[in-house]
């Protein structure tokens, strides 16, 4: 017992929690299912009424979208186990006894973060490739075939889905750094999410443009755009301009998240 | 060894410690006392670097606790019993306290065993009893296997059974050479369980010492009712005796031991009617003590 423990033994320290709580595997159970069976919804119902498509929609159709269309619903289900990651951990005032054994609130933090953000990065990405594949089996034929994971952007497309979910959840998680409570965090998270875009339709429409691409769930779309505009013609931001856009929210929540912990009592 | 030192902690406008020092030296089981709400708890945060001090700062050994890379190994802490997430099982939750400060797991078993937690370690913590709880978070703060000990009001909850348990398990940590900290709002309890006490009220220091200084110190009125209580009230001004009250009853004497007063009293040719000697037992030394602070709390809840 002489070796200084460092960041790695406070992964493994959260790694523990993080699959030894119920809230946290069923969350992650429930993104999963989510994300496939969702799509699998959407592929069915849609696949039906391709041809009720006005012109438009049909000009601008992105098959990839469709297949992804569980990421939707999956992604309040990152937001709720990003939050409870942190918010359970003061509700339950088991933030005093973590925090007594690990002082450094940075690297506390940065672990469960960490462990965060590889649980749901690699059961988001099997899950958006588990959709891609059922997408392109249910629309195999149709006006909205998918295209192969070679052609284009669609390798890309569906990577990133997989992507935006690991920052959505650790937007959620930054979000529950700030409030610390778990009510709180998740309906702060879904209001951002819902209520938003809705007050932003109120807005005159020229600006409505310039904010939509900002949400959160605008620039999950962009970032699964495979060709640079939504169903419908709304312009939006670049793949990448998308993904870093949204990274610095979640740099900005948990970077304040970090700050608030370390100025506050526990 | 901890230090504290000139720790002063405010919320909004209220003072919760104020301005408090004191050491807790290593070998003896040190008791810190104070009705509720006078800053213990606060206090023991601060110790462990939960809560940030307005002034002044608290050291272990030294050292600040946010400067320790496994805090674990030097301080053991149990504040509240249920600060464990109520869905994790009790050896998840020592694992992933192990895991963090470099302690093996088999580390775990061992202190689930001595504080008799092996049958129910896969059980949720949630659903565990106050006492099993405390037993929970005492296995917690002897994971590492620390020099320094804090509990806080660490007999609450436990049946007389566990209370007996946890004096002889204090008793043997002192012995083995490690700083011990005990809270408790209850004199009595502290009386039979620490060597040296630290008093505090309203978030100051009131006083320390040993057990029996503290009881010697304030102990020792005497009620005495003669034929002549006004010559006896001279004869006693020329002794090391203090009389504090005169009333028909008789005369309330301190700093002079019954004997001493019926001889002087024999001497002087008064007649003695009742001579009772009071010992002021440790709670009362205690209420004394604490009165003007309690008493000060009170009154300002009134005005609020």
């Amino acid at each position: 017992m002489t070796h200084t423990p460092g960041l790695y033994a406070v992964i493994r320290s959260e790694w523990i929690k993080f699959r030894s709580v119920r809230s946290t595997v069923i969350g992650t159970v429930i993104m999963f299912v989510l994300t496939i069976g969702i799509g699998l919804l959407i592929g069915f119902a849609v696949k039906g009424h391709l041809q009720s498509m006005t012109p438009v929609e049909r000009a601008t159709l992105d098959p990839i979208q469709l297949a992804m269309g569980g990421i939707l619903f999956a992604q309040f289900a990152v937001g709720v186990i990003g939050a409870l990651l942190i918010t359970s951990e003061y509700t339950s005032t088991s933030i005093r006894t973590t925090l007594s054994a690990v002082p450094n609130r940075l690297r506390l933090v940065s672990a469960k973060a960490i462990v965060l953000a590889l649980v749901i990065f690699i059961v988001g990405e099997i899950a958006s490739f588990v959709a891609y594949f059922d997408g392109a089996a249910i629309f195999h034929g149709t006006i909205a075939a998918l295209p192969s994971l070679s052609q284009g952007k669609t390798l890309q497309a569906v990577f990133l889905s997989g992507l935006y979910l690991t920052l959505m959840g650790l937007f959620g998680f930054g979000l529950g750094l700030i409030l610390r409570q778990s009510a709180g965090s998740i309906s702060t998270y879904t209001s951002l999410l819902l209520i938003i875009p809705i007050l932003v339709f109120l807005l005159p429409s020229s600006w409505q443009n310039n904010i939509t691409k900002f949400e959160p769930s605008v620039l999950g779309q962009a970032m699964r755009s495979t060709t640079g505009v939504l169903r419908g013609g709304t312009p939006v931001f670049g793949t990448w301009t998308a993904t870093a856009i949204l990274a610095s929210y979640c740099v900005a929540a948990v970077g304040a998240g970090i700050i608030l912990m370390s100025r506050r009592d526990a | 060894m901890i230090s504290v030192e000139h720790i002063t902690k405010r919320f909004n406008d209220t003072t919760a410690v104020d301005d408090l020092s004191f050491e807790v030296k290593p070998g003896v089981i040190t008791g810190f006392l104070g009705p509720n709400g006078s800053g213990k708890s606060t206090t023991m945060r601060i110790i462990l670097g939960l809560d940030r001090p307005t002034k002044g700062r608290a050291l272990i050994n030294g050292k600040s606790y946010h400067s320790l890379s496994a805090p674990l190994r030097e301080v053991g802490a149990l504040l509240e019993a249920k600060a464990v997430h109520p869905g994790r099982s009790a050896r998840n939750h020592l694992l992933a306290l192990a895991v963090s400060n470099g302690i093996p797991a088999s580390r775990v078993d061992e202190v689930l065993n001595f504080v008799g937690l092996e049958s129910v370690a896969k059980k949720r913590a949630g659903d565990f009893s106050l006492g099993m709880s405390q037993r929970l978070g005492i296995a917690g703060a002897l994971l590492g296997d620390p020099p320094v000990l804090l509990f806080d009001e660490p007999v609450n909850g436990l049946d007389p059974e566990g209370i007996r348990w946890i004096r002889e398990f204090f008793r043997k940590l002192a012995d083995e050479g490690r700083t011990v900290l005990v809270s408790s709002h209850l004199m009595s309890e502290m009386a039979v369980t620490a060597d040296q006490i630290i008093v505090i009220g309203r978030g100051k220091f009131i006083t320390s010492g040993s057990v029996d200084d503290l009881t010697k110190n304030a102990a020792g009125t005497v009620i005495v009712r003669s034929t002549n209580n006004g010559e006896l009230t001279k004869a006693l001004a020329n002794t090391s005796a203090t009389v504090s009250e005169i009333n028909d009853e008789g005369l309330r004497v301190s700093g002079l031991a019954a004997a001493a007063i019926g001889d002087l009293a024999f001497a002087t040719g008064i007649a003695l009617h009742e001579l009772t000697p009071e010992r002021a037992s440790l709670e009362e030394v205690f209420m004394e003590l604490t009165h003007d602070s309690v008493e000060y709390s009170q009154t300002a809840k009134e005005a609020n």
